[in-house]
């Protein structure tokens, strides 16, 4: 078991690493740095520009560049924003709680209604109630996240006349205010994570109820009411976990195209105005945490199977 | 051609699966000749008739700048689903074959590809894209590399084990017996085999890949505005979206369209494939 874990940290460690170098050469390989954004197009004050080049430390190695970073990082310290002066570590947090809050909503929402809408197709295997709940997991898997916001916006005007307020309010601060804003967001985002949920429940329940235990056990009497929820159900967990990573790490993706929709200062935000600003500390930061939360939650994932299926222990 | 007829029969069975027929049958259309169709130029520009609800003269209504969006969302048809298709093609190639090298051969292969196979994986595909297109800039060229960049490890991994299953057999002992190279045994007996695999993952993954080309689109990372895409048009139409729904609905809607129908197509060859 230690044994596992520890080959298994080392695998992430050098994953991480090695994304983050990839992060850094990409961004240093194209032209345009935050210096020429500051200096502007003209580029004619070549003093002002090396100066500010040293103060950036753009005018060493890139080597030694990365080794800076790198060393800083290991000790916890990911710098400072190049525009705001914030510390990167303070950024990323807040930042993280704000799409931590959508990830979470849209997950408990999303397992709520696609576990059991999955579950009930994969019993009612072949009848209208199946084919209706498939029809609503393809529509759901095929609509783009941001487009659902977009409708549920114009529907939430038209309709119920009401439109989310445009500022973002933390919800330590002012709680309905901060549903008000998450709402859309959240129900977007559900909508096609509840739609992969049922797709795949249905799809496992089903392949679960052609087994020979599931003959053996109507054979034997049981009622299916045993056979569904006592036996299938409880097989069915392991993939059902592993979704479950799978749907996390896809939450946080999505989350990117959603928070700029709904002007949320997430994860995403941060990483493009980042990009956009060529202030590569909070670049590096932000993305090193999306890939260190990644690499986590599939690493408790391997765990949980330990735990669920002791035969699957390390 | 009876062969032909049979398969057909059997992917295109259920409603579901005509309608699919149906929707990707049309799209084709849209794809190959979008001029018969559209009314307008996607680019004749017509300010007094700027951002008009659709109407009979103009069935999906207009833009900010009075350009027809049915001209546009039919032209936007083959850029999009062009720029995704090609995407796919460029990762299929890349990935199937370091995939194929590294289940074959094995050893360096294997490890070196594999560590950049699980570097790309680290990333959640959008924020991949959204690295890579916001770094190098907006464009079809960056959209190309950045959605090619991150489907490359789905092909490499479905290519690898395939190679990995298909070194066992018979067959390529024979063939090694027979004194063929081992490049030519990869490339001409492995590789027909691992084929299959790797059509049904392309299909599987194109609805995937369409909703990162959109979104990337809608953020202003894909293709430069005046161009039809889906993506660009729903990114022009949020600015309105209270006022010209118009322009959000209908590019979302070809979206969904497009990517239901190949999604269908995939399940339903998937299924196939199961079955044998």
């Amino acid at each position: 078991m230690f044994r596992f874990l520890l080959t298994r940290l080392a695998a992430a460690a050098v994953a991480a690493l090695l994304s983050s170098l990839a992060v850094f050469l990409l961004m240093r390989a194209v032209p345009g740095d935050i210096v020429s954004q500051m200096l502007g197009q003209s580029g004619n004050d070549r003093t002002a520009e090396e100066a500010l080049r040293g103060f950036f430390g753009l005018d060493r190695p890139i080597w030694a560049q990365f080794g800076d970073w790198l060393g800083a990082t290991l000790s916890g310290d990911l710098g400072r924003s190049w525009y705001q002066g914030r510390a990167v570590t303070m950024l990323v947090w807040d930042a993280f709680l704000v799409t931590a809050e959508i990830a979470v909503a849209t997950l408990v929402i999303a397992t709520l209604v696609g576990v059991p809408l999955g579950v009930l197709a994969g019993i009612r295997e072949g009848t209208r109630t199946d084919a209706a709940i498939q029809a609503f997991n393809l529509l759901g898997l095929s609509a783009p996240v941001f487009w659902i916001g977009l409708m549920l916006l114009v529907g939430a005007s038209a309709w119920l006349e009401w439109s989310p307020p445009f500022a973002y309010m933390p919800p330590g601060l002012d709680l309905a205010e901060n549903l008000n804003i998450m709402i859309l967001p959240v129900l977007s985002l559900s909508l096609l994570q509840a739609a992969a949920y049922s797709h795949f429940v249905r799809d496992t329940m089903v392949a679960e109820l052609r087994k020979e235990y599931v003959r053996a056990a109507i054979a034997k009497g049981l009622t299916p009411r045993q056979i569904y929820f006592k036996h299938a159900l409880r097989n069915i967990l392991i993939p059902l976990v592993t979704f479950v990573g799978l749907i996390l790490i896809q939450i946080l993706g999505g989350a990117v195209v959603i928070e700029s929709l709904f002007s949320l200062p997430g994860l995403g935000r941060l990483i493009l105005s980042g990009i956009q600003g060529r202030d590569y500390p909070v670049v590096q930061g932000a993305l090193l945490f999306v890939v260190l939360v990644a690499l986590s939650v599939n690493l408790v994932i391997d765990l949980l199977y330990g735990l669920i299926d002791p035969r699957l222990r390390p | 051609m009876k062969r032909v007829a049979g398969l057909l029969r059997e992917i295109f069975a259920t409603p579901l699966q005509i309608l699919c027929a149906v929707l990707l049958a049309l799209f084709a259309v849209l794809v190959l000749v979008p001029g018969l169709i559209a009314p307008q130029s996607p680019y004749a520009i017509d300010v007094a008739r700027a951002l008009q609800p659709p109407s009979a003269r103009h069935w999906f209504g207009t833009d900010d700048v009075g350009r027809d969006l049915f001209s546009r969302v039919i032209h936007g048809t083959r850029i999009t689903l062009g720029l995704v298709a090609g995407a796919l093609l460029a990762s299929a190639v890349v990935g199937g074959l370091l995939g194929l090298l590294a289940g074959y051969f094995g050893r360096a292969a294997d490890l070196v590809f594999g560590r950049l196979v699980d570097m790309i994986l680290t990333f959640p595909p959008v924020i991949a894209g959204v690295v890579i297109t916001g770094v190098l800039g907006p464009g079809a060229r960056n959209l190309i590399l950045a959605l090619a960049v991150v489907y490359i490890p789905m092909f490499f991994r479905i290519a690898r084990s395939g190679a990995l299953a298909e070194r066992q057999r018979t067959y390529v002992e024979a063939a090694r017996a027979l004194g063929f190279g081992e490049t030519s045994i990869m490339l001409r007996q492995v590789l027909p085999n691992v084929l299959p695999l790797i059509l049904l993952q392309y299909v599987i993954l194109f609805p995937l890949a369409l909703q990162i080309e959109a979104a990337l689109g809608f953020l202003g990372l894909g293709v430069a505005p005046p161009s039809p895409d889906w993506g660009a048009i729903l990114e022009q139409g949020k600015n309105f979206i209270l006022t010209a729904w118009w322009m959000s609905l209908w590019p979302g809607l070809f979206l969904l369209a497009s990517a239901f129908a190949v999604m269908v197509l995939g399940r339903t060859l998937q299924q196939r494939f199961d079955r044998r």
